[in-house]
C-alpha cells in the first residue's frame, strides 16, 4: 500500500526531485563539456563589456557614424520604422493565431463534447470519433509549435524569399498552436456548471458551451492571447536577425558597424514596447476580473431604460477594443506588398527547387528510398546525435539553474513578503522595513528586465563577452526564464492564503522560517509545475539559439543552410521539432500528474 | 395529462454502487414537493433523472407522459424546455451581468442565435420584463450588475429569475440553499414556494434541513439508500420516522 502511493507520487517527492534535478544537472555539464572556468570571459570580451555597458547610460540619440548619404532617412525615423514594422508583424501573426487558436482550441477540448454527445444516442461511437478528432487537433496543434518561429522563418525564407507574408507566417504558425493548446487547456478547466443547467433547460450543445464555458473562460483567454502578444512582438524583433529589417536587424547591424550606443537604442525601444504591451494586458486584465462600480447606483424604482443609462461600464475595455480592432486593421492594410518582390515565376521556382532539395542527396541522385538509411544513418548517430543531446542540455541547466536561483529570489521579490507587513499581518516597526521594501522592488523591476528581453539577443551580446561556449546561451536562457518563474513563483506565494503560514508568523516566526517552513514545502509542486512548464519552452528557444555558433542543433541547421545543403537542414529541423514535441508530451503528462486529476466538466452528468 | 412526472421501479447505478434502486414516484401538475434524506441517499440521482441529465438502467422514466429513453435528441431538448434546473452551485456565469444572465433561461426556447443576439443586443422591452422578474424578487436595481458582485442571496434569487424566465412547467432544485444562513434560506423558499404557486408551476426540490422541507412543502419523500422511505404529506410525517430516516450513518 504504501509503496503503490509512493510509486504514484514520486513527483510530489521533493527529495527525489531535487535529486533529479542535480543529477540532470550534472550529467548535463559531463555531457557539455562545460568547464565553468570558461565562464570566465576573454580580455577583449571584458573591454567590450565595459564598452557596451558604458554605452547603455548614454544610448545613441543620432547616427554614430558621421559618414552618411545626405539621402539617408533621420535616425529617428528609422528607429521608428523597425519598432512600426515590428509592431505590425507581431499584430498581424496574432490575427491569424487567434483564429487558429480559437478554432483548433474549441476542436481540442473536451469541455464540449458532452454537450455534443449525451443528446446522441451514438454515444459510444460518437465519443470514439471525437477523441481521434482531439488527437489530431493537438497533435497539429503541438506539431506547429514544436518548430521555432526563426526556423519556420528560415524555411519560409529558403523557399520563397524574404517577404513580409513569410515573417509573418513564421510567427503565426507555432503561435497558432499555442494558443490552440493553451485555449483547451483553460476551456477544459473551466467551471462548467452553468453550461450544464443551461443545456439541462434545452438549450443546444453549441448555445451551452459558447455560454456556459465560452463566455465564462473569456477573461483567462483574453489575458492569455495578450501575453502571447507580448511574446510576438519580441519574436518579430528577432526575426531581425535572418534579414527581416525589424529591430533585430539594426541590432545586428549596428553591432556589426561597433555602433554599441546604437544598440541600446533599439534595445530601450524594444522594452519599452514589450513593458507598454505588458501594462496593457494587465490594465484589461484588471478590467475584466472586476468591474469597477457604477458611478450612480441604481434604484429600485428606476425603469429597465433608467438602469442601462446607470449601468456600471469599463471605458478601459472599450477603448482597448476598439484600439485592438483598429491596430489589427492597420497592420493589415498599411503593408502594400505582402509577397516578395521577386517576380511569381521565379517564387514558383525556388519554391520547386527548395521542394525538391529537401530529399535527402543519394535519393535524388539515385531515384532510390532505399539510399535514405545510410544517409540517415550518418547524420542521425554522429552530429545529430551530438546536436540534440547538446541542445537538452543547454536547455536543461538554463532552467534548473533559473529555478534555483528564482526559489531563492521570491521570498525577497514577493510583495506579500517583501513589504512591512508580512502577509498582510501587522508586522510592527522595524529599521529595515522601508530597505526590504526597496529590495523587493527592485527584484521585480530586474525580473521585468530580464524577462523582456528576449533570449536571442541576450545571448548574441553575452557570446560577445564571453566568447563561443555554451556558457552564453546558458544564462541568457537562465535570465530570461529566470525573470518569468520569479513572478510566476512570487504570484504563487501571494495568491495563496496558507493559515499554516500565517499561524507561523502570528506566533512570531520570521519570514525565512515561514518561506522555508510552510510557503516553500505548501507550494514545492506548484513550482515545480512552474519549472516544468518553462523547462519545455527553454528546450524549444535552445533549438535555436545554436545558431549563433556554438555546437547544438541550432549551429547544424545553420551550417547547412550556408552550404545550401536543404535535405539537412530540413533533416535537423524535424529533429528539434521531435525533440521539443517530446518536451512537450513529458512536460503535459507531469503537470497533469502534479496538478492531480483534471476538473472534468462533470456537471452535464450530475448535481 | 395532468402528470408531469411517473417514475417506476427505476434502478440507477454508477459503477456497481447502486444509487437508486426500485423508486417509483408520480408528480402531479401543480405539485410541490421535498425530497429528503442522509447525504449519499441518492436525492441529486433522483433530481438528474427527472430531465434526463441521467438515464434510468432498468424501470422508466415518464416526462409529460413520454419515456425519456425513447426519446430523440430534438424531442428530448424540447421535454427539458419544460424543466427549470437550479443548482446547489446555482450554476451562473459570473462575468455576465445579471439581465444576460436571466435571458439565459430562454435559452432552450429560443436557438442559439436568438440568445446570441438577444445577450449582444438587448431590447428595451426584454429588459424590461427582466427587470419585472427581478422586482417580483426583490433586486430589480441588480439589473445591469455584474453577477459575481452580488451576495450570495441575491446570486440565488438570479438563478430562480432564470428559471421563471424560462417559463417552464416544473423547477427542480437541488439544495438550493444550502450555502446560505436560516433566515435568508426561509425568505428564499417562501418565495420560490408562493412564486411556483402563482405560476401553476410544479416544483420539486432536494433540501438537508428537514424543517424547512415540513415548513415549506405539503408533500415529503423520504429517500435513504437509494430506497424511497416514505411518501406522504408533510403535515403526517413524524418525528420518529424523520430519526429514522437519518439514522443510517451512526449506527
Amino acid at each position: 500500500m504504501t509503496k503503490l502511493s509512493w510509486s504514484k507520487n514520486w513527483l510530489g517527492s521533493r527529495r527525489l526531485t531535487l535529486l533529479l534535478a542535480v543529477v540532470l544537472f550534472v550529467v548535463g555539464l559531463v555531457a557539455l563539456k562545460a568547464d565553468p572556468r570558461e565562464m570566465q570571459p576573454s580580455e577583449g570580451g571584458l573591454k567590450l563589456a565595459g564598452k557596451f555597458l558604458h554605452a547603455a547610460v548614454q544610448p545613441a540619440l543620432d547616427y554614430q557614424a558621421d559618414d552618411l548619404p545626405a539621402s539617408a532617412p533621420s535616425f529617428w525615423s528609422k528607429v521608428g520604422r523597425s519598432l512600426a514594422l515590428t509592431l505590425r508583424y507581431a499584430i498581424v501573426a496574432m490575427s491569424l493565431a487567434l483564429v487558429g487558436g480559437i478554432v483548433f482550441g474549441v476542436l481540442g477540448s473536451r469541455a464540449w463534447w458532452p454537450a455534443v454527445a449525451q443528446g446522441s444516442r451514438a454515444s459510444g461511437l460518437l465519443f470514439f470519433f471525437l477523441k481521434c478528432l482531439r488527437l489530431v487537433v493537438r497533435g497539429v496543434a503541438t506539431l506547429a509549435r514544436s518548430v521555432h518561429e526563426l526556423l519556420w522563418a528560415l524555411l519560409f525564407l529558403t523557399a520563397v524569399g524574404t517577404s513580409p507574408l513569410a515573417a509573418v507566417l513564421a510567427i503565426a504558425l507555432p503561435y497558432g498552436g499555442t494558443l490552440a493548446k493553451v485555449f483547451s487547456e483553460l476551456l477544459d478547466e473551466e467551471d462548467a456548471s452553468a453550461a450544464g443547467v443551461l443545456w439541462a433547460g434545452g438549450a443546444s450543445s453549441l448555445a451551452a458551451f459558447f455560454t456556459g464555458v465560452g463566455v465564462r473562460a473569456f477573461p483567462d483567454l483574453v489575458s492569455y492571447t495578450l501575453y502571447r502578444l507580448e511574446c510576438a512582438v519580441r519574436s518579430s524583433a528577432i526575426l531581425g536577425f535572418l534579414g527581416i529589417p525589424t529591430i533585430g536587424y539594426h541590432i545586428a547591424t549596428a553591432y556589426e558597424d561597433g555602433h554599441l550606443r546604437e544598440i541600446w537604442t533599439y534595445l530601450y525601444v524594444l522594452l519599452a514596447a514589450v513593458m507598454v504591451v505588458d501594462w496593457w494586458g494587465a490594465l484589461v486584465r484588471k478590467r475584466l476580473s472586476r468591474s469597477k462600480p457604477a458611478r450612480e447606483a441604481g434604484s429600485r424604482h428606476d425603469t429597465a431604460e433608467e438602469l442601462h443609462r446607470k449601468r456600471p461600464k469599463s471605458w478601459a475595455l472599450r477603448l482597448s477594443l476598439v484600439a485592438a480592432m483598429a491596430a489589427v486593421m492597420l497592420g493589415w492594410m498599411t503593408e502594400k506588398q505582402w509577397q516578395s518582390e521577386l517576380p511569381k515565376e521565379r517564387r514558383q521556382a525556388n519554391l520547386e527547387r527548395f521542394m525538391m532539395e529537401i530529399v535527402p542527396y543519394p535519393v535524388r541522385q539515385e531515384n532510390d528510398w532505399g539510399e535514405l538509411w545510410p544517409w540517415l544513418g550518418e547524420r542521425l548517430w554522429t552530429k545529430g546525435a551530438i546536436g540534440l543531446h547538446r541542445t537538452f542540455h543547454i536547455g536543461t541547466i538554463a532552467i534548473l539553474i533559473a529555478g534555483a536561483a528564482a526559489l531563492m529570489v521570491v521570498p525577497f521579490a514577493a510583495r506579500s513578503l517583501a513589504g512591512r507587513d508580512p502577509l498582510g499581518l501587522p508586522g510592527g516597526r522595524e529599521m529595515v522595513s522601508g530597505f526590504r521594501a526597496g529590495v523587493g522592488w527592485l527584484l521585480r523591476i530586474a525580473a521585468l528586465l530580464m524577462r523582456s528581453i528576449p533570449e536571442y539577443i541576450l545571448a548574441f551580446l553575452l557570446l560577445q563577452i564571453f566568447g563561443p561556449t555554451v556558457w552564453p546561451l546558458i544564462f541568457a536562457l537562465a535570465l530570461h526564464n529566470g525573470g518569468i518563474l520569479v513572478r510566476l513563483g512570487a504570484e504563487v506565494v501571494d495568491n495563496r492564503t496558507i493559515r499554516a503560514a500565517e499561524l507561523l508568523i502570528v506566533q512570531g516566526g520570521t519570514r525565512r522560517a515561514t518561506f522555508l517552513g510552510v510557503l516553500l514545502p505548501d507550494s514545492f509542486s506548484r513550482f515545480v509545475l512552474l519549472i516544468f512548464y518553462r523547462w519545455e519552452t527553454c528546450i524549444r528557444e535552445a533549438t535555436v539559439l545554436g545558431m549563433l555558433g556554438v555546437l547544438s542543433l541550432g549551429s547544424l541547421i545553420d551550417e547547412a543552410n550556408t552550404r545550401l545543403y536543404y535535405d539537412d537542414l530540413f533533416l535537423y529541423v524535424l529533429m528539434g521539432a521531435a525533440l521539443v514535441f517530446a518536451g512537450d508530451i513529458v512536460s503535459d503528462l507531469v503537470r497533469r500528474r502534479l496538478r492531480g486529476p483534471m476538473v472534468r466538466s462533470s456537471a452535464f452528468r450530475s448535481g | 395529462m395532468n402528470t408531469v412526472l411517473q417514475l417506476a421501479d427505476v434502478e440507477v447505478s454508477f459503477g456497481g454502487i447502486h444509487a437508486l434502486r426500485g423508486v417509483s414516484l408520480t408528480v402531479e401538475k401543480g405539485e410541490q414537493l421535498c425530497v429528503i434524506g442522509p447525504s449519499g441517499s441518492g436525492k441529486s440521482t433522483l433530481l438528474g433523472l427527472m430531465n434526463g441529465r441521467l438515464l434510468a438502467h432498468t424501470g422508466s422514466v415518464h416526462v409529460f407522459g413520454q419515456d425519456v429513453a425513447a426519446l430523440t435528441a430534438r424531442k428530448l431538448r424540447r421535454v427539458r424546455s419544460e424543466l427549470a434546473w437550479v443548482p446547489q452551485n446555482l450554476g451562473l456565469v459570473p462575468n455576465l451581468r445579471v439581465l444576460q444572465n436571466v435571458l439565459c433561461g430562454r435559452a432552450g426556447r429560443v436557438g442559439f442565435f436568438g440568445l446570441l443576439r438577444r445577450m449582444a443586443l438587448t431590447s428595451m422591452n426584454e429588459a424590461e420584463e427582466v427587470r419585472a422578474l427581478l422586482e417580483r424578487l426583490g433586486i430589480p436595481e441588480k439589473l445591469y450588475e455584474r453577477t459575481d458582485t452580488l451576495s450570495g442571496g441575491q446570486q440565488q434569487r438570479v438563478a430562480i429569475a432564470r428559471a421563471l424566465y424560462q417559463e417552464p412547467a416544473a423547477i427542480l432544485a437541488d439544495e438550493p440553499v444550502a450555502s446560505v444562513d436560516p433566515g435568508r434560506a426561509r425568505s428564499l423558499l417562501q418565495l420560490l414556494t408562493t412564486l411556483a404557486k402563482e405560476e401553476g408551476i410544479t416544483l420539486m426540490m432536494s433540501l438537508h434541513h428537514v424543517e424547512l422541507a415540513r415548513e415549506f412543502f405539503p408533500r415529503l419523500v423520504g429517500l435513504q439508500a437509494g430506497k424511497v422511505i416514505f411518501d406522504q404529506p408533510a403535515s403526517e410525517t413524524s418525528e420518529e420516522e424523520l430519526r429514522e430516516l437519518y439514522a443510517v450513518g451512526e449506527e
